[in-house]
Parts: structure tokens; sequence; C-alpha cells
């Protein structure tokens, strides 16, 4: 320390004495008492690492780390309150085992190489790959938390520069059945309304959705509309009793999977009650049906091509069901929801008949404006593409959409599914801005953007996740490149990708910390965290936001996109990155943005992002949008009033609603295994826990994975919260402490266990079943038994 | 780059001797620990105990009783039987909300007093000196930040206040008019350029 600063910080101390206590002049001293103001501190914006709502932080820093951080008061999305996770970011940063150096495996150990050796080496694993076996042997997985540099580097170097459209985010696991959901109505991807809903709308129906820990700061929006307004209503749609639960007016527990009959059977009612908005849907909807038959779809999980619909037929390699539309009608819309009534909805389904009533009134009272949120339940379901086009169904059948307090809007868990994932397109099959790469027009639009040879990006989409780990344990995929994720914890039925490193296969894996991902690899890269370098998100609501880099990162960690751009050069592919070392972020970020422009994706430019608190896309002329397709507020809405579905070319300019039945889950409790078992998350913890179980406070408020039990269910088994149990499936067991009566209360015959614990991982009892469209995978059914330890 | 550890100690060290040596020793005020039967620490050193820096939400210092925070944590405060006094929450909608606030989406349980892992983080330490005075006599200056921290008595009066932060007239109850933040800026904006910090590069 500065002789001088030493005195400035002492003459700060002793001004300060007279206010001390004595108690308190012990502290001061034991603290050093340095009195630290505001003054000492560098601040910048970035928005929140952790899930898909955005909050703005501001972010304080003191001599190169991270020692504070505040909700940002100008935020639109938070205005200034976080939640415990966001409130405990800069310990996130700091955990003792950061990842600095990248590690070779050496036998049973590790050896330090430097950055050239190892980007050497996985270039020369790619070229060897490529050569040998083909662009489709190669394969990088990334996720919802790469920013749209990391996402569009990894897009356009696959695509543009490998030739493989094996390029695949863990978004899939996340929010894939919720893209299909928007593709199949709307051709074009993400929600029409914004976060504004939750202020306007009066009755908040969450669909499997546990919002009060998930998304606590937005539902802490809804929370303070009903403050204000105490005639607004939540209604929580659930499997079992949550935090969230708590708040709301009205419960309606079902069956798990049951949802799909449940919303066929409020649209029964809707038709029946004659509180269907002809005019709207003459105007603004067409009818659409798809495959229905079972055995023509199955569930991904069984026989070979994943078309079986019992365990018997053996574990699947690939599954690539494709829907086939047809046109329908409202008339035939009538006829297939006879099948719907209450009582025979209230069979299947659990939900009483009056509740069902209930729900009725509430979709089809015009008066009052509905707004349907959803997230995991909904979308990790074998069914989540129904079951996302069947809640927009509710809204298109009473109009209510596109307007301020009525829309239905898909929350997302992770920071930029939306920025990256959706809008810069790291799906197998997507290019930005809603293209695809089956599409010969977009793919020329790509390639000349790219200022590459036509034809140079493959037509056929790459894998997708879970058939991308099938092939890579089969050794089809011979190279795989992991980044911001953790498959080795986040995966479904965990005991199919059992890795033994040696198996000659290639397995890179940047991380910020080590976890069961980086044990399984051969190489292991050390990435900058969050505000160590330069960003872009994109949030649930359209939003768009950019911080700066605000410190160095630890020993020799480097930026995910960096990381990848090097390997691109050394394989001769620098053409694909051409600007300055010191100065790409801005040019690659504008190279993106020109996909967005004139077709209603248009994102903010760098600049507009640089000095605003984020912008809803799409942004003309400066201004964000904060209601899609609504005239008034979307400035490619040429009418005076209503909606107008600009984007739905392939619908004559109409949103699709689709027919979409029940089908029973791909695995129910039977007398060998009589528990459904659902994972999903806490509040304290994100997602498979490497960051946040790194930081005191949250990890001491929610430090280990247990079981919830129905409390009947645990006196018949004799067991009581603490105690261990045996979690079996057909795939695999788990011991954990069973918790009764805790946060979350299932049903009796239901099972929750959280997935954050990376010593008790609920993926090894988890069904490889998955969703016949999106193919993303069901985490939210499957059968168990419990066995007293 | 990081600091070494020795040298953090050495300043902290040195820093500690020579205000030592200024304010000398003293007993003085001091708060029971909660859950350790007859043991002290200064005020201030639980309220750091209780935050990961200054600034951030404190734990909840009590185990989980099974009841809604503000049965307890009222407009007032309240005293409960056994467990000691349960401060009034300093959040200006809390005794208003009823039912429709979360305290516990930013205040959670230590249920454990382990880590998974070492931390290296070095908090935001607490700001102990006082605000200050326009002219002798004039009321003191608020030295910290209010931000969703209204309900000023809630520190400053009655049994759950730190001795030398009580306030000596309680029943005036607008306490801004008189006494006014002065930390800077609450925020840096951007659109107006009073200030946004641009990332080092």
């Amino acid at each position: 320390m500065k002789r001088r600063k030493f005195l400035e910080t002492l003459g700060a101390s002793a001004a300060g004495v007279a206010a001390f206590s004595c108690a308190d002049r012990e502290e001061a001293v034991r603290i050093g008492a340095q009195g630290v103001s505001d003054a000492d501190l560098t601040w910048s914006k970035a928005p929140c690492r952790y899930c898909g709502t955005g909050c703005g932080v501001e972010v304080g820093v003191k001599e190169g780390r991270v020692v504070t951080v505040r909700g940002d008061v100008k935020s639109p999305v938070n205005r200034g309150l976080l939640c415990v996770k966001g409130y405990h970011l800069p310990g996130m940063l700091y955990g003792e085992d950061r990842l600095e150096y990248p590690m070779l495996r050496d036998g049973s150990g590790w050896k330090r190489i430097s950055w050239d050796e190892a980007l050497d080496l996985i270039a020369s694993k790619y070229q060897e790959a490529l050569d040998q076996h083909g662009p489709e042997s190669v394969a990088i997985y990334g996720s919802g938390q790469w920013t749209v540099f990391d996402g569009y580097a990894a897009s356009k170097w696959f695509r543009g520069g490998l030739r493989s459209n094996n390029v695949e985010p863990n978004a899939r696991l996340c929010m894939a059945s919720a893209v299909t959901g928007f593709m199949t109505q709307f051709q074009s991807d993400e929600p029409m309304g914004c976060y504004e809903d939750f202020e306007a709308g009066d009755d908040f129906v969450m669909w499997g959705n546990n919002m009060a820990e998930m998304h606590p700061v937005l539902f802490s929006r809804i929370l303070a509309n009903k403050r204000e307004n105490p005639g607004v209503r939540i209604i929580d749609i659930a499997t079992r009793r949550t935090p969230t639960t708590d708040y709301a007016d009205m419960y309606v527990e079902f069956t798990p999977g049951s949802d799909l009959a449940l919303a066929n059977g409020i649209l029964h009612l809707l038709l029946r009650n004659g509180q269907v908005d002809n005019a709207f849907v003459r105007e603004n909807v067409i009818f659409k049906r798809g495959i229905e038959d079972l055995n023509r779809i199955g569930y991904g999980c069984w026989g070979e091509d994943g078309l079986a619909t019992d365990h018997t037929a053996g574990p699947a390699e690939h599954y690539g069901f494709r829907d086939q539309a047809r046109d329908s009608s409202l008339a035939e819309l009538e006829r297939f929801l006879r099948d719907y009534t209450p009582e025979r909805v209230s069979e299947i389904s659990g939900v009483p008949a009056g509740q069902i009533h209930q729900l009725a009134e509430l979709y089809g009272d015009r008066g009052r404006g509905t707004v349907s949120l959803w997230c995991m339940g909904v979308n990790q379901h074998s069914r989540g593409t129904w079951m996302n086009n069947l809640i927009t169904d509710l809204h298109l059948i009473t109009g209510k959409i596109s307007r301020p307090g009525a829309n239905p809007f898909s929350l997302t868990g992770q920071p930029s599914a939306c920025g990256t994932v959706r809008e810069v397109g790291t799906l197998a099959h997507r290019l930005p801005a809603d293209m695809v790469v089956m599409n010969a027009e977009h793919r020329a639009k790509a390639e000349e953007i790219w200022g590459l040879p036509a034809g140079t990006i493959p037509p056929r989409p790459g894998y997708h996740t879970m058939d991308m780990f099938r092939a890579f344990m089969r050794g089809d995929v011979k190279v795989m490149w992991t980044q911001t994720t953790n498959p080795w914890v986040s995966i479904p039925n965990l005991n199919r990708i059992r890795r033994e490193p040696g198996d000659g296969k290639f397995l890179v894996v940047s991380d910020i910390y080590p976890t069961p991902s980086t044990e399984v690899a051969d190489l292991v890269l050390p990435s900058a965290a969050w505000v160590e370098r330069e960003g872009v998100f994109g949030n649930s609501e359209r939003r768009t936001q950019h911080w700066h880099k605000a410190v160095e990162p630890p020993g020799e960690a480097t930026e995910d996109a960096w990381q990848m751009i090097q390997v691109a050069k050394r394989m001769g592919m620098g053409h694909l990155f051409p600007w300055p070392e010191d100065d790409w972020h801005e040019p690659m970020y504008e190279e993106y943005r020109s996909f967005t422009l004139g077709l209603g994706k248009d994102v903010a430019s760098y600049q507009q992002l640089k000095e605003t608190r984020g912008m809803l896309w799409p942004v003309v002329n400066g201004v964000e949008t904060r209601y899609r397709y609504a005239a008034g507020y979307d400035p490619y809405v040429t009418k005076r009033r209503g909606v107008h579905f600009y984007k739905a070319k392939g619908y004559g300019e109409k949103a699709a609603f689709w027919l979409r039945p029940y089908h029973p889950p791909a695995e129910s409790p039977d007398e060998e295994y009589p528990f459904w078992l659902c994972t999903g998350r806490v509040l304290e913890h994100w997602h498979t826990g490497s960051m946040t179980r790194r930081v005191k406070q949250l990890y001491q408020a929610a430090p280990e994975g247990y079981v919830e039990l129905n409390r009947a269910d645990a006196q018949r088994l004799s067991v009581g919260s603490g105690q261990m149990v045996r979690v079996v499936s057909r795939r695999g067991s788990l011991e954990l402490p069973a918790e009764v009566d805790g946060r979350g209360k299932p049903p009796q015959g239901s099972v929750f266990i959280p997935f954050f614990d990376e010593s008790r991982m609920p993926n090894v009892l988890t069904l490889d079943a998955m969703d016949n469209i999106s193919k993303e995978p069901d985490y939210k059914k499957c059968a168990v038994r419990i066995e007293r330890v | 780059m990081r600091r070494s550890h020795r040298a953090r100690l050495t300043r902290r060290t040195l820093a500690g001797v020579a205000l030592a040596l200024l304010v000398g020793g003293c007993g003085g005020d001091t708060v029971p620990v909660p859950g350790r039967e007859g043991a002290v620490k200064s005020a201030a050193a639980v309220r750091a105990e209780r935050r990961a820096y200054d600034g951030a939400p404190p734990t909840i210092p009590h185990e989980n009783f099974g009841a809604r925070c503000t049965a307890c944590h009222d407009a007032q405060g309240q005293s409960v039987t056994g467990v000691g006094f349960a401060p009034a929450s300093p959040h200006d909608d809390t005794p208003r909300a009823g039912g429709t606030i979360r305290c516990r989406q930013c205040h959670v349980f230590v249920t454990t007093g382990e880590s998974f892992v070492r931390s290296e983080y070095e908090p935001l330490e607490q700001d102990l000196r006082r605000g200050g005075r326009a002219t002798p006599g004039a009321p003191p200056t608020i030295p910290h930040r209010t931000l969703m921290r209204e309900n000023c008595v809630a520190c400053h009066d009655g049994p759950g206040a730190r001795e030398e932060i009580r306030t000596g007239h309680p029943e005036r109850s607008r306490c801004r008019q008189c006494h006014v933040p002065v930390t800077g800026r609450e925020t840096f904006d951007s659109e107006l350029g009073d200030g946004v910090t641009e990332g080092r590069e």
C-alpha cells in the first residue's frame, strides 16, 4: 500500500471516530476502519448473470475487484430491486477454485499448458475429425448463458467455417418448446408482450410455474400490482404447492401431464359458453392440426428411432419425428373439443369440474386482462410444443393478445436464452432473426452477409442436444467442445452418458469452476465470467442489454468467444473474424445486427445499447417496441387499430390456432415405481449450482439436495425431515435426505428433487423422453419408488 | 493480478494499531449473539456478519418459525416471547403489504455454518462514519443510501436500534424533512452523461 493512501485512510478513520460507540470502535479497529464510501468505487451497469429476467445491476469495483452490487433503480426491469442471488453476485466470481489456466489431462491428473498449446491442440483435433469423418463428427455445445458474441462466433465458425450445423445450446433443455410454440403459431419467435404486462394485467395464470422462486423480481411486480389493486388475482396451476401458492388466489392441482387435457377443457367451455371473440378470430386466426397418432410420435427415449411407447423397446439412439400440418377450422375444433367435457377432463387431471369452469370464466371474461405465464413446467414436457400452443390458443380464441395486460408470456431461465440462442440462432437448425438452415433463401442471405461462397452452409440441421450426446457416446461425434454449461449434471438419464476419458474421443470444457463436466474432459479451459469481459444478453421480454468489462479475469482466463475465434484462425478461418484483436465486439455485433434489420426483429445499435438500460426489439429509428403486432405500438403494423401478425407470411399474416390433444406422459407411476418424480430449481441456486454454491450466503441458505415428500407418504414410510431415503427409478438410484412440509409440498404419490447439488444429481433418475417437436426433454415426469435407508 | 494476502494483512494491522492508539480501549455497546447463550459482540460486528457486504440484504438471524415474517416484523416491531425484539421492517411498504410481499426473495435463513469452497471475495466494508452538518447545529445529513429503506425508525428508534444511532426525537415522524442523504449520486446515468463509468478495456 502506498504511504499516502494509508495516511488518507487513517485520516478518514480519525475523522469518523467521534461517531463510534466503544464496541463499534473495537470492530472498526478489527476491520481496519477504512471508511469506504462511494467515492472509492467505480460503478458500471450490467444485467444480472443468472436468470432470463435480466435485472439491471450496478457493479461496484474497488482496486480491480467487484466488491458490491446494487439494484439499478433506472432499469425498467427491476427498478432497483434484486433477488437474493442478484444481491450476492460478487461472491460468485471469487470462489477459491476458479479455473485460471488451460489444463490438459495427463494420465490420472492434469498438467498446465499454455494457451498456444491448448488452441493448437483443439484446432488439430477438429481438423483431424473433419478430415477423417466429415463435418458431422465435430460439435460445439454452448448455452443460454453464452453472450451474443459467443453464440454468434460459434454459429458463424461452425456453419460458415467447419460447414457443420452441430451447434447446440443447453437451452434445448430449457425453452426449445417455447421456440417451436411461437414459431408454429406466429412464424416468429418470442413473446408479443413485455414486463409492463405485470402492472397492466388483472389475472395472472401460472401454468406449472413457481414464479416466486424462479423469477422473484417479476413476481414482486405482480405482487405490487396486487397491493395497489386488490382485484388482481394470481392463479397457480401446478403439480405441487410452492412459495408461489402462498400468494395465489386459486390453487389448481393437476396430475402431471394432464395440463394438456385441462387447457382443452377450458377451450371446450369457452366455445360452449359462447365466449369466443368471433370478430378477432375471423380477422386474425387460422386453424391447424398436426399428427396426433401416439404410435407415430413416441417419446424419443425408447426404440431405435424413439417411436416406441414403452420401456421394453430399449433405449433410443435417434429421434427425428417431424410434425405435418394440415388446415383445420373452427367447426372442426368444436367437434375435436367434444371429448374434453369438464367431467372427462376432471377424470384425467384430477382438477374438480368447478375449477375448470372458473378458469373458463376467467379466460372468457372480456373485461379483464389475462396474462398466462409459463416456464419449465410447460417447456420440459413430452408434449411441450403442444402445451405452448394450447396456452396461446386460449388467448387467440378470446382475442386477449398483443395488448397491455393481455398476453401469453413465456419466461426464460437463462440470461440470454432469448438474446443468443433464439435471436442469434444457436440451435442446430437456426440462423439469426428467425431464419433456418433448411431454407435456401435463408442460407443464401447468411452466406451473403458472411461473405461466403453459395452452398457453404449445409442444409441439414445438426444433432439436437439429446441426439448429440447419444452420438458422442456412440462415437459418431469425435470432438465436442462445451462452454458455459454443465451437461454432466444437467442432461437427463445421466447414466447413459457416463464417460471415461481415453475413449478415443476428445472433449474440451470451458468453464469458470471445476464441475462434474470438467472432471470428464480431456482439456479444460478457464473462462472469463460476467463483468470480467464485455457482453450483450437478451432477456425474456426482448430486451437487449450491454455491459462493459469492469474487472480483469483471474489468471489466464479469457472470454469464450475469443477462445473460438483463436481456434478458427488456427484452422485457416480467420476471414470469418476480420476485426482488430483489440476492437471486435462492436463490429461483430453490428454485422449480426444487419441480419435483423427490416424484419421486425431489429435489435438496437451498439451505441444505443451502451447508452441505455437495454432496448426492446424491434427497435426502429431508435424507438423500442413494447407490444409486438399491436397497432399503435409496433412500427411494422400499419393498421390503425387491432393487431396484425405480419410475420406469419405462410399463414396469410394470421396467427395459427393449433388443435392439440391429450397424450399420457412417457412413464407414469405403477406398482413397482409408485411415485411421480419432478425435478427443478430453488430460489437460492441457479441451475447446477456451480456458481451459486460458491457464494457463502446462498450455500448456507440451501446447502444440499433433498427430496420433498408429502407428509402422509413420509408417515407411511416412517421417515421424517432430514432422514435419508433412497429414490429408485428404472435408470438409477440416489440417496438423499427427505424434506417434509418444507418450501415445496408435493401431493401424495409425488416427490420433488432440486438439481443444484452436484453430489446428489436427480438426473441419474430422470427419463430422456422428449417433446416430439422441440426435442426438449421432460424433467418433470417419471416414475420412482422410495425406500428407507 | 490479485493483491497478496500478506500485503492486505499488513495494511490492516497498521491501520488497526494506529486506530487503537487513537481511540484507546473501552467496553461499551454490545448485543447478544442469537443462539449463543451469554455471548456478546459489537453491534457493528453482528451487522457485518449478517451481510455479504455493506448494503447486501441481511440473512435471517433466527430459525424458521413457520410464521409470516410480517406477523412479528410489523410497523413498529415487537417483543417476541422467548426470542427477543423483532425490529420493524425498514421497507416502507412492508407493514401495509400484508400478504403481498415476499421477504424471502432477498432474506434467507442460515442453515449451516459451512461453505462449499473457501471464498476469496473481499466485501465492501461497513461505512461507520457519521454524516456531516452544513453548519454547527444543523441537522446531520444521512451518511448512507436509503434505497428501499424508507422507514427510518426501524433502525433509529426502539429497542432494536443501536444506542449511538437512536434518535432523540422519535415523535417527529417525517425524518427526511430535515435529514437529507449526501451519498453523491444515487446511481450513474449515462443518458444524462453524469458519470457513467466506462469499463476498462
